[in-house]
């Protein structure tokens, strides 16, 4: 299953090993995306490297540019003023709902249902608006600077983000009577690519994976870090660890990501934008490892620092790697079609798998 | 018995289309007809780089101080600039910047002191040549001039 | 209160000059006390060389050997059972070369640590994939970028890099310049990637 092919979600090559049509084993190929990220950070500044940084997720490059930011702050030891956390909050949320409904869109289309991609990309280009008009980017963002913001929030910001709250929530509503009870969807979804909790916590895997097979648990209320535990939000799970239940928590998850932002754009607080951080960026010596809850997963920045305005080492923990690990296990026994919907459930971005 | 009859006459299935044709109405259409009606981007949009001029005496208001070049990830810009005797301050020569490598990230908008440098709503950059996307002072003061369609 | 702990291999003075990068000076690292420090101390004895904790965040320094079976005690009796991340950094100047990073997490406790141990270049360390099946692929990367390889590894290969491709990218001496083009000229034809 070459790389070229329109459901991998980027390259990626599985090489399938079957039997008739039912998958008896598959090996990953990837690397046709593979930058050198993570060497690249080692010629670049702090502040220099923060651009690199969206391109690797690059569907929701604001995760990404948080988790580097809140990295390199926790090594310089500074905290993001409150305004700044409230609107990377904001932001961030934007976000999550901006890769999931691409989600939807792609994950509908390698099903057969050609109709949602239209919807969902309509959807997102609201989204994108408001982040064209913040920070100057609809997709490789920048948006977040160390230390806090750079752009001071634009006006028009908590009318745009509110009108947007009003008008997703039906269309939610809509893909969910358009699929949910669709048996088309259920009869391809429903016992397709099952990952237990046990065995997901054995590969590693989180994000929705994780909480669809019943595991409560996500970084935002676990080691809630930017001003998460103000906000009064639910975890949905599920318990069929099936693809179904993984689309109906990222449905759930998108809802609530509404209701956290109705919470954080009542009160954005004043103040400053940019916590006292200086020109020059030169953390103590030392390692820090900071990870976010990713719409994909955990995604983690390891950043080792020798006291000097480069990164000595920066690494990536990428959710869509090991995510993709749990491939084999999923697709065995199932048939072909199968493999296209586990690895569109899976929410790869090859960006972030090969870095 | 409800459920055998839903099942029978396919009541989900007409459901989700009933939901793609209620989408059909030509008020939901959502296409933009690019060439005829250009996008309004917005005023922050990081687009094609500009040097400004200064309005009042037609110069340039870059000071040569090369804190872009220091800034840019990728190291595409480069400031010459020759020292006037006169007024004792650098003046600038010459400016070259790739926009073939550039990652429009705004760094060296953000670090120019005088906001001579500027990226601009300009998002038409195609040429034909790698070359053309170099682009020299002169291009850099002007911005790139796209050929119009008419139709 | 704060101490000044250094870490095993020490810091060298700055060499000068532009070549080799300098290796870090040592952190400032408090150490760490607690109940779990308690119990693997007792388990391990000499095999754990420190255990600090930096910026919030604690971290066992272990020998080489005792990894493993650090690991596994740590998953069994301690609920430490999700492997977050493995990965290497590169000390040229020193005479163990390479330091190993495994971050562990538990759902129970809600608590990180990582496991550090320093190996030299030509060391085998052994795998952990028989402990947590999610260093599979991560064990590939690091062997992929730093050239580590793991013993007892079931499928030892390049993960993202072509399978013929030499050299090892991620470690120092290896400048974004003087990359190997070798690989690109034959299979694309073309002068060099960059």
């Amino acid at each position: 299953m070459g790389p070229q092919h329109p459901s991998t979600h980027g390259v990626l090559r599985v090489i399938l090993k079957l039997d008739g049509e039912k998958v008896i084993g598959t090996e990953c190929v990837i690397g046709y995306l593979h930058r050198g990220v993570e060497k690249i950070a080692e010629n670049r500044t702090y502040t220099m490297f923060a651009p690199y940084v969206d391109r690797m997720d690059y569907i929701a490059a604001i995760s990404n540019g948080l988790g580097y930011c809140l990295a390199v702050e926790k090594l310089l030891k500074v905290e993001a003023p409150p305004r700044a956390q409230v609107v990377r909050v904001i932001l961030t949320e934007l976000n999550r709902i901006a890769s999931h409904l691409f989600w939807l869109g792609t994950h509908a289309l390698d099903i057969g249902a050609i109709t949602p991609l239209f919807y969902t990309l309509r959807e997102r280009e609201e989204i994108l608006k408001i982040f064209e008009d913040y920070c100057g980017a609809r997709l490789t963002t920048h948006a977040f600077r160390i230390g806090g913001l750079q752009y001071e929030v634009h006006d028009g910001l908590e009318r745009q983000v509110k009108d947007f709250c009003d008008y997703i929530v039906p269309k939610i509503d809509e893909y969910e009577e358009l699929l949910t009870n669709n048996r088309i969807w259920v009869e391809r979804l429903k016992g397709v690519g099952i990952l237990t909790a046990d065995e997901c916590k054995q590969f590693g895997v989180t994000g929705p994976v994780l909480r669809a097979a019943g595991v409560q648990w996500d970084l935002r209320k676990a080691q809630p870090y930017s001003g998460y535990e103000k906000y009064d939000f639910d975890v949905p799970i599920a318990h069929g660890a099936d693809t179904y239940d993984r689309y109906v928590v990222r449905m759930l998850e998108m809802r609530q990501c509404v209701r956290i932002l109705r919470q954080a754009v009542e009160g954005i607080p004043e103040g400053p934008i940019l916590a006292k951080v200086g020109k020059v960026i030169k953390p103590a010596a030392g390692e820090a490892y900071v990870s976010i809850e990713a719409p994909k997963g955990e995604l983690g920045y390891f950043i080792v620092s020798d006291g000097s305005t480069q990164p000595y080492r920066l690494r990536v923990r990428p959710p869509s790697l090991i995510n993709l690990q749990a491939l084999d296990r999923m697709v065995r026994g199932g048939l072909v079609a199968d493999v296209v919907a586990i690895i569109g459930t899976l929410d790869i971005v090859l960006g972030e798998v090969d870095r | 018995m409800k459920k055998f009859l839903r099942t029978i006459f396919l009541v989900d299935l007409l459901q989700g289309l009933w939901v793609t044709f209620r989408n059909q109405h030509p008020k939901h259409i959502y296409t933009e007809q690019y060439p005829a009606e250009r996008p309004k981007v917005a005023e922050r949009y990081r687009g094609a780089p500009r040097l400004n001029i200064n309005p009042d005496n037609g110069e340039t208001l870059c000071i040569a101080c090369n804190l872009c070049a220091l800034a840019c990830p990728e190291n595409l810009i480069v400031v010459t600039s020759e020292r006037n005797e006169q007024t004792r301050r650098k003046e600038l020569t010459e400016f070259t910047y790739d926009t073939s490598r550039c990652m429009f990230c705004g760094l060296c908008e953000d670090a120019c002191p005088v906001d001579a440098l500027e990226l601009t709503q300009d998002f038409e950059l195609a040429t034909y040549t790698r070359d053309g996307l170099i682009w020299d002072r002169q291009l850099l003061e002007e911005g790139p001039k796209p050929t119009p369609y008419r139709f | 209160m704060a101490e000044q702990e250094k870490p095993e291999g020490g810091a060298k003075p700055p060499a000068g000059g532009h070549a080799p990068p300098k290796p870090p000076p040592g952190m400032a690292a408090t150490p760490w006390e607690g109940e779990l420090v308690n119990d693997v101390k007792r388990q391990f004895g000499a095999q754990i060389l420190e255990a600090s904790s930096y910026l919030d965040q604690n971290f066992f320094v272990v020998a080489p050997e005792a990894v493993i079976s650090l690991l596994e005690f740590l998953r069994l009796e301690a609920d430490f059972d999700y492997l977050v991340d493995l990965t290497a950094a590169h000390y040229p100047d020193r005479e163990n070369q390479f330091d190993l990073f495994y971050i562990l997490y538990s759902f129970a406790r809600n608590e990180r640590i990582r496991v550090k141990t320093s190996i030299a270049e030509t060391a085998t360390p052994s795998t952990a994939v028989g402990v947590h099946l999610t260093a599979d692929w991560l064990e590939r990367e690091v062997f992929d970028m730093f050239g580590i390889r793991f013993d007892g590894h079931p499928n030892m290969t390049r993960l993202l890099l072509p399978e013929d491709w030499q050299g090892y990218p991620l470690r120092k001496q290896k400048t974004l310049i003087d990359m190997d083009n070798r690989w690109v000229q034959e299979n694309l034809g073309i002068e060099s990637g960059q």
